[in-house]
């Protein structure tokens, strides 16, 4: 067996922290343009990335050799997601905006889990500069910080298909270009070109600069940091109605998106997991608005909130307003089981993905006929294509893990002190990646983050990981077959 | 068709109310006259359609079972309302659902005030609801077709446990019965030589060795002795385990059983673990000496994961997790081809076993590893049963809490519940957890929770087969 190659491990670390130092170059500049004071910290904190970012580089990942094989996918995808929280941490700790570890690192596993569960109390009062650089992590953890580390690898083709599989697991993804680095790239140029996009129009609905740009990030991401207390209850409707539009589209394949800009519309059409996106967003919207509405909101702010608050949670992103003062229950309902269903299979949002739930669907329906009718043969098509066993295998076996995953964590969350029930939602919405969401809040208690236990914090940290990297990738790692010699 | 299994089930109901007219408290007359009612339509039923022995239709198959488990409870409901032990039907029906289902969960506040009859006729339907079920599901349930005859054969039936030769259903039902005598007859004999009256003697056995969870008092098995909870939780574990294996064990056929323990080791171990955890908790989170901790603890531990639902203490009051960690056994569930409900260890065994499988396929991608269950490969048919199976019961308890909810019960009072009618267990949460009861629930909860508990044993699919337009069709 070929050693393993801790030294191209340790390169890309090097080079991502070495980027992630470069980063932080805007947030500063955005601290002393608006003399915030935080410039300090975040110079500080760039400084003590690049001394780590060159000792991993150029030291330890001294002649590093690029051969790139299954088990050390795995270790890269978990490494590259354990570095950059640690050091996205950085510049919370550096300016003073958060003074203890703990409260750092889950804001910024948060952050680029896009999960957007925060302990920040009043957004409004960090710095500037932080409060860029909380939306940055958001915005890079939304395409995923293996597609930058595919990006930085463009000479590795067929390594970066195994890299690419370990962190979007058993999703079955069609490649934009025959070449791997090449479709990354394009996925990179789709997600900026709307990233600007919504920038404008926010501005354009007249929000300042600073907010436009870090929900813009929050938005795309399917993240869910608010740079308000409140929310985002305190802007205008057409903030709202940009927004929805925005978190529509982050639930959406990016390869769709592409399709949609390229002008190949009909492909979208063709898409199965696109109809039933569409079709389930109307409906949950049709649902939620009529149960407000019969419990005495107004019609037009029903729909209004329903709207947004169902793109909110059908694409994780997690963003919420003032709920209207009476929570129906059919509400919460809703917001439970699209907070598990989640968005489409290759969109940024987290949740089990809708191509998961559609393939479950469709066997679950053979499986009951071939109750009736034992000796019939099926197969399952999604977008015309038959959909083999042994990957409805996976998928099951995936929905079984998720399940596992949000008891366990409910159960440690338990452990913590949390009552049963508001341990289940909690598990959940930070499995999926969703984060804030009315329906804790709807729970009774007055549930916030920062006033977890520490220990409450880390569990919720573990989750939103395994929800992003969707299970496997973290399961390897710490399974005893990996690191037993071969 | 429906007649023949009607009418025995029938005769056997009357037969149960026999004992029931010997502590004549006013009510003899009542259960006799449904006892009576009852032998007549099964006899006549028995008797008018007894040309029809064959149940060659797998749709027919289907409907029957769960039409029977329908008629046996609107019969067992009958004593209760016609004693006046209640009076809405919607609590008699869930009652009676919950002793033929051996669920335990009761709509009677104070279950000492009833009358002695009744309280007999409950552990009564829990004897012969849990099994009921075995019976079931060894006769019945290989006729529906190759893909139940493969889970089935895979757990509850001989072929598995006792070698390669597959036992006939008729060896195996004589076993299971033989098996279920024995150890209510010793249980019983047990019991009363530690002191208990003979008559809650038979009762507490009737309701335990079935794990269905029904007791003679309202605060459960708390005042009892401690030797007898003791002996109680040992007829609870032993009905957790595969009756094919105990009758191979107390007839000493060791060698059969061999090194086939798989699904038995890890009953054990997750018993085990869990009490162990459970009594820690006890000790060192609520104060409890280490004696009192020992006990609550084996015995509520034991109870949640045979999904009995007997109780020696309040675990609502409990520490948090420890309730949580008690719902979640319930929902494990004892042994395949037990009385015992929830998903059953064989089912958890293979999900786990699975999950484990796809992840070493994902890290040695060229690498062939079957899975393996007792050093025998699980066919993917079986594998993707289980998998079936474990959605649909996840999905159900997941929409079950959410209907619930809706007919007013609180969140964490309705996953309780939820939990606690489709696994078997009986108790739930708040409320109806504990000592408590049901008795709080509107009727639209408490047909929810009737429906619960047929879905639970009769394994949702047979049940939710019937819902398909296409099973309609001719």
């Amino acid at each position: 067996m070929q050693l393993f190659n801790h030294r191209l491990v340790a390169r890309l670390a090097g080079t991502l922290l070495l980027m992630a130092a470069a980063a932080l170059i805007l947030p500063t500049a955005v601290s002393v343009w608006r003399g915030d004071g935080a410039q300090y910290g975040l110079v500080l904190a760039a400084a003590g990335m690049v001394g780590t970012g060159l000792l991993l580089r150029n030291i330890v990942g001294r002649r590093a050799t690029s051969e790139l094989h299954e088990r050390e996918s795995f270790w890269i995808t978990t490494i590259v997601w354990l570095v950059m929280p640690a050091a996205g941490a950085l510049p919370y700790l550096l300016t003073g905006s958060l003074t203890t570890f703990t409260d750092a690192v889950f804001e910024s596993v948060s952050g680029f889990t896009t999960t957007g569960s925060s302990v920040v109390s009043d957004p409004a009062e960090l710095p500037a500069g932080v409060l860029l650089w909380r939306a940055m992590t958001q915005w890079v953890g939304g395409l995923g910080l293996i597609l930058l580390v595919i990006t930085l690898l463009r000479r590795l083709d067929g390594a970066s298909m195994q890299l690419y599989a370990a962190e979007f697991s058993g999703t079955q993804q069609r490649k934009l270009h025959p070449h791997m680095a090449k479709s990354v790239s394009r996925m990179w140029q789709i997600y900026t070109l709307i990233t600007v996009a919504e920038t404008a129009a926010l501005y354009a609905c007249g929000n300042s600069g600073l907010d436009s740009v870090c929900i813009a990030m929050s938005t795309v991401s399917t993240g869910g940091f608010m740079t308000a207390a409140t929310g985002l209850a305190g802007y205008n409707d057409a903030t709202h109605l940009v927004l929805t539009i925005f978190m529509f589209a982050s639930g959406v394949n990016v390869a769709l998106i592409y399709n949609f800009f390229t002008l190949h519309w009909r492909r979208l059409r063709r898409s199965d997991e696109m109809v039933v996106y569409a079709a389930l967003f109307t409906a949950a919207a049709a649902i939620c608005t009529a149960a407000f509405a019969v419990s005495g909101t107004p019609a037009g702010e029903a729909v209004n909130f329903s709207l947004f608050h169902i793109a909110s949670t059908v694409s994780t992103c997690g963003f919420y307003t003032t709920p209207p003062p009476h929570w129906p229950f059919a509400a919460s309902v809703v917001t439970f089981l699209l907070m598990l269903s989640g968005a489409m299979a290759g969109s940024t949002g987290g949740g089990l993905k809708l191509r998961r739930l559609m393939t479950m669907w469709l066997y679950l329906r053979n499986y009951f006929t071939r109750m009736l009718h034992p000796d019939a043969v099926f197969c399952i098509k999604i977008d015309r294509r038959v959909v083999d066993a042994d990957y409805v295998n996976k998928i099951f076996g995936f929905v079984f893990l998720y399940i596992l995953f949000v008891i366990g964590g409910a159960f440690a969350l338990t452990l913590c002190g949390s009552g049963i029930a508001e341990a289940f939602c909690m598990a959940a919405a930070n499995m999926s990646n969703l984060g804030p969401t009315p329906l804790i809040n709807s729970m009774g208690a007055n549930l916030e983050y920062a006033m977890m236990p520490t220990a409450a914090k880390w569990v919720l940290m573990i989750l939103m990981l395994a929800g992003r990297l969707e299970i496997f990738a973290l399961l390897a790692v710490v399974s005893p077959s990996y690191w037993r010699r071969r | 068709m429906l007649g023949i299994l009607l009418a025995a089930e029938g005769g056997l109901m009357g037969l149960c109310v026999v004992p029931a007219l010997h502590f004549g408290d006013g009510t003899a007359e009542a259960v006799a006259l449904c006892a009576a009612f009852t032998l007549a339509v099964g006899g006549l039923l028995w008797l008018s359609y007894s040309r029809y022995r064959r149940i060659d239709d797998r749709r027919m198959a289907y409907l029957m079972v769960t039409l029977i488990w329908l008629v046996l409870t609107l019969f067992a409901a009958l004593p209760l309302m016609a004693t006046g032990a209640t009076t809405s039907p919607s609590k008699a029906w869930f009652e009676a659902m919950s002793g033929l289902t051996a669920s335990g969960g009761t709509i009677f506040a104070d279950v000492s005030a009833l009358p002695a009859s009744v309280l007999m006729w409950r552990s009564m339907t829990q004897w012969l609801g849990g099994f009921g079920i075995v019976l079931l599901v060894l006769a019945v349930s290989p006729r529906l077709g190759v893909n139940r005859y493969a889970l089935y054969t895979a757990e509850a039936s001989g072929a598995d446990i006792t070698g390669r030769r597959p036992v006939s259903t008729a060896v195996t039902i004589r076993r299971t019965l033989t098996v279920y005598l024995s150890l209510t007859a010793v249980f019983i004999a047990a019991l009363w030589f530690s002191g208990l009256p003979i008559w809650e003697a038979v009762n507490l056995t009737f309701t335990n060795i079935s794990s269905g969870g029904f007791a003679t008092s309202s605060t459960s098995l708390s005042e009892l002795e401690p030797v007898q909870q003791y002996l109680l939780a040992a007829a609870m574990l032993l009905s957790g385990v595969n009756f094919t294996l105990l009758y191979l064990f107390f007839t000493l056929r060791w060698r059969q059983i061999g090194h086939k323990l798989e699904q038995f080791g890890t009953y054990i171990s997750i018993f085990v673990a869990a009490a162990l955890f459970v009594v820690g908790g006890l000790h060192w989170q609520m104060g409890l000496e280490w004696g009192d901790a020992l006990r609550l603890g084996t015995v509520q531990t034991v109870s949640a994961l045979t999904t009995t639902g007997s109780a020696v203490a309040d675990t609502t009051q409990w520490w948090t997790p420890l309730t949580f960690l008690l719902l979640i056994l319930s929902i494990c569930g004892g042994m395949a081809g037990s009385t015992s409900g929830g998903l059953k260890v064989m089912r958890v065994l293979i999900l786990m076993r699975n999950a484990r499988s796809i992840l070493r396929g994902r890290l040695h991608p060229r690498a062939v590893a079957p899975l393996r269950l007792n050093r025998q490969p699980v066919s993917s048919h079986i594998r993707s049963n289980v998998m079936v199976i474990f959605i649909v019961y996840a999905t159900t308890l997941m929409l079950g809490t959410m209907v619930l909810m809706l007919c007013g019960v609180s969140a964490t009072e309705s996953i309780g519940a939820t939990v606690g009618c489709l696994t078997g267990y009986g108790p739930g949460l708040g409320a109806s957890g504990g000592f408590g009861s049901y008795a709080a629930f509107t009727p639209a909860a408490l047909w929810l929770c009737s429906f619960l508990m047929l879905l639970g044993r009769l394994e949702c699919m047979t049940v939710l087969v019937l819902f398909l337009p296409r099973f309609w069709h001719r």
